[in-house]
């Protein structure tokens, strides 16, 4: 059952982090309860015909409003479903780096500006579908590629309420875009880091202390849950092939709409669908990698 | 201005009483805002542009799609067609590049899947027709013309994207004459002609369609454009050059409505950057007597609904009927003397 929601949201946050990253919180109640990880959001800039289509992005979390949050810590005694109903999500939050025209302008938005928002949005990563796979596993292994981590804070919540073991392989280009870690600490057993210039953690790609992890446990089974640039992503593929694991991958690619109507947003993937093509947007944003197609013309992009 | 005359003549007008209820009209004035188009009932002129409206069903939880005049899906072929490899879409200012390559499901899973849906809504439901040769734009009307609920065919003879069919038959107009003839032979519903404005002369390829039977125009198709990537100094999409759509393309292709709107009998439909209500009445002024949102229906999926409130709040603020403005526009008079230019 599709839901999405075309609304005009207020910012409550829009928090600069680290490296030109944004953590940007808005009043959504219907929407923020809505979401199910791994899905995105279509963002609008409201007020400009010059920067006309919305930008995906991923949800990185949903929380209760921080009036609400002080309202049910008083009432959390009292019976009955009253308190947990109070703490429903009210807010969703959305992390982005500055990457081009509309990323720079939606760094500009203050509390109380509005946003058009389309949410939520695409086949992300639902439980039903891998929590079995997960449990026969040792380890969930997240991997991400710089803003790719925002993909994976409600999978990896997911996976912890479920009480499965899980582990972060997170690179970035410098210490800078190692943004969020606080929020992963309590959910995985170990965080492993990486940055190109060798600021954190290990330098180079972070598919490399990957590929050892792998080279170390080969005994043991992992699932794999990725999301980052598609030099990352076919890299990784490449490691869950070698050392036999289950790989799951979350896409990313220019989209026209979000909602599967404009067809600018397909990928190369096996089996039925739109011809050979599927829409990252509506059959994805997360795929079994099996299923993608690795070939140049879809990864010559990032 | 006997143009103008002629011009309001081809239209059916809908309602016998307008020009004696726009004259007694009070505060209470209701103008008519439906429209015909080769015997097709459009309960306002405002229709989804190919392309940009999937099926119809995607945008169902979005808005109410009863309130639409019609549904353009769509291009469909006779066989279903993969589409072009990605990068198929790049942002520009104001505007967007597409290379798709119309995919699409192909006319059978169209009956099949996607026009059962469109049967149960009131919206007219249009399908775009596309091929490589003249055979498979015919055996693709032939296969459609099973369905049941399609109210008319737009032949696509003006994608920029695809590599021989479309736009080789838009530029040509013997071509143009072939394809259409033979498709109107066929067809069991109407046949809309979708020009491409990629041409010296769209006036040209107007004739020739008429000439051949096309029972209205849709005006225009996108714009070869490109762009490109000057860190790796290649093209922003895969396909090199790709259609401009969006509010970039509107002055030139209201432009291309005008010329053709004077050289024509048959219905134009306005497509080309309409966002607003004042964009689509440019349209009808210039000669159209409908028109299609297209581009807009990514970014903001209301706007063909807003179009419709504006016209209609425009024709009763002016005490006029739709087809008192079709084609109505003044030469000859004051210009710019309005104060609302944008």
């Amino acid at each position: 059952m599709v839901m999405m929601y075309d609304e005009t949201v207020a910012v409550v946050e829009n928090r600069p982090l680290t490296g030109g990253h944004f953590l940007l919180s808005v009043h959504s109640p219907r929407q923020a309860q809505a979401t199910r990880p791994g899905q995105f959001a279509m963002v609008r800039l409201l007020g400009r015909s010059d920067v006309l289509l919305r930008r995906p992005m991923s949800i990185y979390d949903v929380k209760p409003s921080f009036k609400v949050a002080r309202l049910s810590k008083t009432r959390t005694r009292k019976p009955g479903g009253y308190s947990s109903r109070l703490q429903r999500p009210e807010i969703l939050q959305l992390l982005y780096k500055i990457v081009g025209r509309g990323t720079r302008l939606m760094a500009d938005l203050e509390p109380g500006d509005k946003v058009g928002l389309i949410a939520p949005l695409g086949h992300g990563f639902f439980a039903e579908e891998y929590l079995p796979e997960a449990r026969r596993a040792d380890e969930v292994l997240h991997v991400a590629g710089g803003i790719g981590i925002a993909a994976l804070l409600l999978p990896a919540k997911d996976l912890a309420r479920a009480g499965i073991q899980q582990r972060l392989f997170f690179g970035g280009r410098t210490r800078a875009d190692l943004v969020a870690l606080d929020e992963f600490k309590p959910l995985v057993s170990g965080i492993v880091l990486a940055t190109e210039n060798g600021s954190r953690g290990h330098r180079g790609y972070i598919t490399q202390p990957l590929e050892n992890f792998l080279l170390r446990n080969r005994s043991k089974t992992y699932l794999l849950m990725v999301c980052g640039p598609w030099a990352m992503l076919d890299a990784s593929v490449r490691l869950a092939r070698k050392y036999g694991h289950r790989c799951l991958l979350s896409m990313e690619n220019r989209m026209g709409c979000g909602v599967g109507v404009c067809l600018g947003c397909c990928i190369r993937v096996d089996g039925i669908g739109h011809g050979s093509y599927q829409r990252v947007c509506t059959e994805g944003p997360v795929f079994w990698s099996e299923k993608v197609i690795w070939e140049t013309e879809n990864i010559a992009k990032t | 201005m006997a143009k103008g005359k002629k011009q309001k003549a081809k239209v059916k007008t809908v309602s016998s009483e307008s020009v004696s209820s726009a004259k007694s009209a009070d505060s209470g004035f209701v103008p008519r805002i439906d429209t015909e188009i080769a015997g097709v009932h459009f309960s306002n002129p405002v229709l989804t542009a190919s392309g940009t409206f999937g099926y119809g069903r995607e945008f169902a939880h979005l808005i109410d799609l009863n309130s639409l005049g019609g549904i353009v899906v769509k291009g469909i072929s006779a066989e279903p067609m993969s589409g072009n490899p990605p990068p198929r879409i790049y942002e520009t200012d104001s505007g967007m590049l597409n290379a798709i390559g119309l995919q699409n499901v192909g006319a059978k899973r169209f009956l099949e899947e996607k026009l059962p849906f469109l049967r149960t809504l009131r919206t007219r439901c249009v399908v775009n027709v596309f091929g490589y040769s003249t055979e498979d734009y015919v055996r693709a009307i032939e296969i459609l013309n099973a369905g049941d609920g399609i109210d008319a065919y737009e032949l696509n003879i003006s994608c920029p994207n695809t590599h021989c069919g479309g736009m080789v038959y838009g530029n040509d107009p013997k071509l143009t004459e072939e394809v259409v003839t033979a498709s109107k032979r066929a067809a069991r519903f109407p046949l809309f002609v979708k020009l491409s404005p990629n041409v010296t002369d769209i006036t040209v390829l107007a004739r020739a369609a008429e000439s051949a039977g096309a029972d209205a125009l849709s005006l225009v198709n996108t714009f070869v454009g490109m762009a490109i990537d000057i860190e790796a100094r290649t093209p922003r999409v895969s396909n090199i050059t790709a259609g401009l759509s969006g509010p970039a393309i509107k002055p030139v292709a209201l432009r291309m409505v005008y010329q053709v709107a004077r050289a024509v009998k048959i219905p134009i439909i306005g497509i080309g950057g309409i966002a607003t209500p004042e964009d689509a009445l440019e349209y009808i002024i210039a000669g159209a007597c409908a028109v299609q949102v297209g581009t807009a229906n990514f970014y903001a999926p209301e706007t063909s609904l807003r179009v419709v409130t504006g016209i209609r709040d425009y024709c009763r603020r002016k005490r006029v009927h739709l087809s008192d403005l079709i084609g109505s526009l003044n030469v000859s008079g004051n210009m710019g003397s309005s104060a609302e230019q944008k």
